[in-house]
């Protein structure tokens, strides 16, 4: 019998997949758009501005991969239609955090195969207070009618817990979390695109308004409207277009790895960590840039943690030294704490700035000789935490 | 409206699965009952503040948020144990034992469960016709 937390043995694949990401747009993120600013504005938004980075038009698409927790009643069918596509392939997302690289990993099977030749990953939402208690109420039936009337009121109190037992576990203080929001928001003072980018000090952080202790303000995320897109196709099109493109060299998932009954801590990512690298023939020291899943600075550590980022899991160290003193390149645009959660969308930002790192488009925070990127999805909170985790090495091609 | 709080358990292998699951996790079966998980201790606390100072119910009306105290708790069954997301009162805090109690949602009719986790000398106590409810966000 395989009990859970083990996995099956599988033949595993070491060649990289070939595909090639070519481009990535965002729509503008905003606090609060106006009312005529749909769900389906800001993916077409970010639509648009992905087909224009690569070069490709409309007409040249063939697939069609749409997360958002706020499209309903439409559906990507509908999107495909009201931006004038016709596909050969067509996917919905509703996991969340994890979605875009959930579509990426089904994007570069179907383009291998032969299913479709270009394809356009898209997510976004507007997410004001209505829409937000729609989507955190109605998160799951458990959300729903467990958390929901306790009242929970979104996910903040339950990764205040994961902060406190991973503090515990590390020993961590509020100023050493803060490592993270700080230099993000350091970065983000570079992105034009960030809603938050004026420089924060330690004192702000530490002084700044608590949500679920420990958790203050600057621990979660803003809430914000707007979308990513990037658009993938075969190594032979990417030829044909200006580069240098993000090719992706490996794709890890493992989803619902501990059925809920885990500490939270402990996340998938430990699980598939060495089949990740091995696959990618690369080394996380090999790295110039990761982009993590930000919804909480606890996440982030767990993440670079259980993919072997952090050296010697010195948290502390890691924090203090490498990623706010050096400003090694976590979460260059800023992240979600800084730049803003847009619902769905949170999945694809790390994504499409990960892409704009390889593709040197990414301005004043580019990272210089930047060849290979890291980029996690994680999220769906079924009860206590996050049960999807994947992630994606992606490596500058051509160009 | 409170009852002792029970969680599903798996008849054929014991396994503790809570919120209920369709198949057990552990042996696949689907076959349940429910066994008392009145006993925990509490890892976490938190008091959540609102995210928004109001928020419009799914039938249109507002309603004020207020701050409400949460808590992570490891529930006790034999030798098995079980995650619980759990409303607590003022004073209870990290490393205490609680007693738990189920309550039904009187803020929303739904048909799930509200978790209370009482400090433990308020049931330690023979026990009330009528137990001193958990403090309850409603009630502030």
């Amino acid at each position: 019998m395989v009990g859970f937390g083990e996995m099956v043995e599988r033949e595993r694949v070491t060649t990289a997949p070939a595909p090639v990401i070519v481009g990535a747009g965002s729509a503008v993120y905003e606090r609060h758009p106006g009312v005529e600013r749909r769900t389906e504005t800001f993916i077409a938004e970010a639509v648009v501005a992905a087909l224009a980075d690569a070069g490709i038009h409309k007409n040249e698409v063939d697939g069609l991969g749409i997360a958002s927790f706020s499209l309903a009643p439409d559906h990507a069918i509908d999107l495909t239609w009201k931006l004038g596509m016709t596909v050969r392939w067509v996917m919905e997302d509703s996991n969340g955090g994890a979605s875009a690289i959930n579509m990426l990993q089904h994007a570069v099977r179907a383009i291998e195969a032969g299913d479709a030749e270009t394809i356009v990953l898209a997510a976004g939402d507007r997410m004001e207070k209505r829409e937000f208690h729609l989507m955190t109420d109605r998160y799951n039936r458990v959300a729903r009618d467990y958390l929901a009337p306790l009242p929970l009121n979104g996910p903040n109190a339950l990764f205040a817990f994961l902060t406190e037992r991973y503090g515990r576990l590390h020993g961590l203080e509020r100023e050493d979390f803060g490592c993270i929001p700080l230099a993000q928001r350091a970065w983000a003072g570079r992105n034009p695109a960030a809603v938050y980018r004026r420089a924060m000090t330690l004192a702000e952080y530490m002084e700044s308004v608590p949500i679920a202790p420990p958790l203050t303000r600057f621990d979660c995320v803003p809430i914000v409207s707007g979308g990513d897109a990037i658009v993938v196709t075969t190594p032979e099109r990417a030829a044909r277009l200006k580069g240098p493109h993000a090719g992706v060299r490996a794709i890890r998932a493992l989803h619902n790895h501990d059925q809920q009954e885990g500490d939270g801590i402990h996340s998938g990512f430990a699980q598939f960590r060495d089949d990740l690298w091995a696959a990618a023939g690369a080394r996380p020291e090999d790295l110039d840039s990761a982009h993590i899943y930000d919804d909480y600075p606890v996440m982030v550590l767990v993440q670079l943690a259980d993919l072997g980022v952090i050296p010697d899991d010195d948290v502390k160290r890691y924090l203090h030294k490498t990623i706010l003193e050096e400003m090694w390149p976590v979460n260059t645009s800023g992240g979600q704490l800084s730049a803003g959660q847009a619902g769905a969308s949170g999945g694809m930002h790390g994504l499409a700035e990960a892409v704009q790192q390889l593709r040197g488009t990414a301005g004043e925070r580019q990272v210089p000789d930047a060849e290979l990127a890291l980029a996690t999805g994680y999220g769906m909170v079924l009860y206590t935490h996050g049960a999807c985790h994947n992630a994606a090495v992606l490596e500058r091609r051509g160009g | 409206m409170s009852a002792p709080f029970t969680v599903p358990k798996c008849s054929v292998c014991g396994h503790l699965a809570y919120p209920p699951r369709i198949l057990c996790p552990e042996c696949g079966a689907n076959d349940w009952t429910r066994t008392l998980a009145d006993s925990g201790i509490v890892t976490e606390v938190t008091v959540r503040r609102p995210v928004f100072k109001r928020r419009q119910l799914p039938w249109g009306n507002w309603l004020d948020q207020e701050a409400v105290r949460l808590a992570a708790v490891h529930a006790e069954v034999g030798e098995r144990s079980v995650r619980i997301i759990a409303r607590v009162p003022e004073g209870v805090e990290t490393g205490d034992r609680v007693t738990l109690v189920a309550q039904a949602s009187t803020a929303i009719a739904l048909p799930g469960q509200v978790v209370e986790a009482a400090p433990e000398r308020a049931s330690a106590a023979p026990a009330p016709a009528a137990p001193e409810p958990a403090a309850t966000p409603e009630s502030e």
